[in-house]
């Protein structure tokens, strides 16, 4: 089986940092890309400019607050192309207002996980969010490329 | 309207304060609701005397009297009480319509004591008689001066509440927007801890160690500053809240608590209130979790109960714990205000602040009775009809 490929975005280098050491340390092995605004997240998943050699990731871990298109606007482009509607998408946000998790979940989020306070529960979070999409949940076949 | 009634010609756009000239002579633009032409000039005349520059406008009618007040600004209506068309007090009804403050002092023939007291009642500022209308430049002046009290009081009141707002808005701004970057240092903080905890000298571990904690504390003090202010800005969900489920959710929610210290918690049987809900709950936990908390030699034993009054419902929760001294009593409704270290009993002193706030929101009072190691009751009250402080509950709350 190919290692799941994991897409981060956020404009936080210190959350991608922490994202990514919590990762490495799980016992399943997986390749983590990051990108730090929603345009990147989109050329990345659309294999455009600097992208073109990039993976299909099996997971997108979406900020919703993000500089130049917003995570909503990425979440909604997503789940509005065929071709990678069927990529689960995970909301890592610090935001809880009930109006930014509703609207979520109406453009097609697959869950919405709240970054917590403290090391903690940012790396329990973060464990149990790659072991249940990438471990136990069925996903689609990757795209081949 | 009659023009012979224009005694004097109207002073154009005259703003309706009254100025002292130099003479200590008052202007003054009043209008009369007057059918009798020497009615107005005995008004008129006693005004002057009074010393009173006056200038008056007539009206006879309902439309004349709104037509007149929406047109210019006077600082006094002197209305007959019985005009053939209609009631002198009805202006008084006008006024309140369109939003105006003039004070309306009845000149009347003959008033009885009852109608009086009606009229007052009504929002009559005063009464003069007919033939007593020498008493009137001193009615007219109380009445003026009232009037000012009235402005000066509901403008401090206005600044207050903007002030409060503002205020409130502070809080909820800085305790947000701190948490993220804090997010930052409490979590990396920790990693430090972590990862380098025994690889640097002692001194390093000691130093992270302190960073660590103030990180957390200070995360957990902006949370209670975040969730204090939340009660003022969320509003309120009144609705028929029967207090025994509510106590029973508080009790829920405490029972590790309760298991740990052993505490007998005894609650009456409780009414149905109006108020919101999970806020009511929130007090409740609050107290009975303090009078576990500060429990004395022995296990705790928390009684609830309520008591019937006319207008409010008092609700007591007593404790056989250590008591607050005299001195303190207020002390400790204050927000972060502790009395003990953090050794003796952890908390940031949020707790009974936000029970104030939230007592205070739903029309009600809040206090403590005790005595040192005589256990403590805190009592509040709930009125039987809601009188809400709070506006609509917003779901879209950032939080």
């Amino acid at each position: 089986m190919k290692t799941p490929e994991i897409l981060l975005v956020d404009d936080n280098p210190a959350d991608i940092d922490l994202t990514s050491e919590v990762l490495a340390q799980c016992k399943q092995r997986f390749h983590v890309n990051a990108v730090n605004d929603g345009a990147e997240a989109i050329s990345f998943l659309r294999h455009q400019g600097k992208y073109t050699e990039a993976p299909s990731p099996d997971l997108v871990v979406l900020d919703l607050n993000l500089p130049r298109r917003d995570g909503r606007q990425v979440l909604s482009d997503i789940k509005a192309d065929p071709a990678l509607a069927k990529i689960p998408v995970v909301i890592f946000t610090t935001s809880q207002a009930n109006s930014d998790i509703s609207r979520s979940y109406e453009l097609g989020a697959n869950c919405y996980l709240r970054k917590p306070g403290n090391l903690t529960e940012f790396v329990a979070v973060v464990q149990s969010m790659a072991q249940f999409w990438l471990g136990f949940a069925r996903l689609p076949q990757r795209e081949k490329r | 309207m009659d023009e012979r009634f224009i005694t004097t010609t109207p002073v154009i756009d005259e703003t309706a304060t009254a100025r002292r000239s130099e003479q200590g002579v008052s202007k003054l633009r009043a209008l009369l609701v007057e059918d009798e032409a020497a009615d107005v000039e005995l008004a008129l005349r006693a005004l002057r005397h009074g010393g009173f520059e006056a200038t008056a406008d007539v009206a006879q009618t309902a439309e004349e009297f709104t037509s007149l007040v929406r047109k210019n600004s006077y600082d006094v209506i002197l209305a007959d009480s019985k005009l053939p068309n209609w009631n002198g007090m009805e202006s008084v009804e006008v006024l309140r319509r369109e939003g105006l403050d003039i004070p309306v002092i009845l000149v009347s023939g003959a008033l009885g004591e009852q109608t009086a007291v009606e009229c007052i009642k009504q929002g009559a500022a005063d009464y003069v008689l007919k033939d007593q209308m020498t008493r009137l430049p001193e009615s007219v002046r109380r009445a003026m001066r009232e009037k000012r009290l009235r402005a000066d009081h509901k403008q401090a009141q206005e600044e207050l509440a903007r002030s409060n707002r503002d205020l409130e808005q502070f809080a909820y701004v800085a305790s947000h927007d701190l948490q993220e970057p804090l997010r930052m240092v409490a979590t990396y903080t920790q990693l430090l801890a972590e990862r380098y905890q025994g690889k640097l000298d002692d001194s390093a571990d000691k130093y992270i160690h302190y960073a660590v904690d103030g990180a957390l504390r200070m995360q957990k003090l902006v949370q209670d500053l975040l969730s204090f202010s939340r009660v003022g800005r969320q509003g309120m969900a009144l609705s028929s809240t029967d207090c025994n489920v509510v106590v029973q959710a508080a009790l829920q929610n405490l029972e590790a608590a309760i298991l740990e210290s052993g505490a007998a918690v005894k609650p009456d049987q409780l009414p149905v209130v109006m108020a919101d809900g999970s806020q009511l709950a929130q007090v409740f936990q609050n107290l009975i979790g303090n009078a576990i908390k500060f429990h004395g030699s022995g296990a705790p034993v928390i009684k609830v109960t309520a008591e019937a009054k006319a207008r409010e419902w008092i609700f007591s929760v007593e404790d056989n714990g250590i008591g607050i001294a005299a001195e303190q009593v207020e002390d400790i409704f204050v927000i972060f205000r502790r009395l003990h270290t953090r050794e003796e009993y952890s908390g940031n002193g949020i707790g009974l602040s936000i029970c104030k706030k939230i007592i205070e929101h739903h029309g009600g009072r809040i206090w403590v009775e005790s005595e040192p190691g005589q256990g403590s009751t805190f009592k509040f009250t709930i009125p039987v009809k809601a009188t809400p402080s709070g506006g609509e509950r917003q779901n879209d709350e950032n939080t």
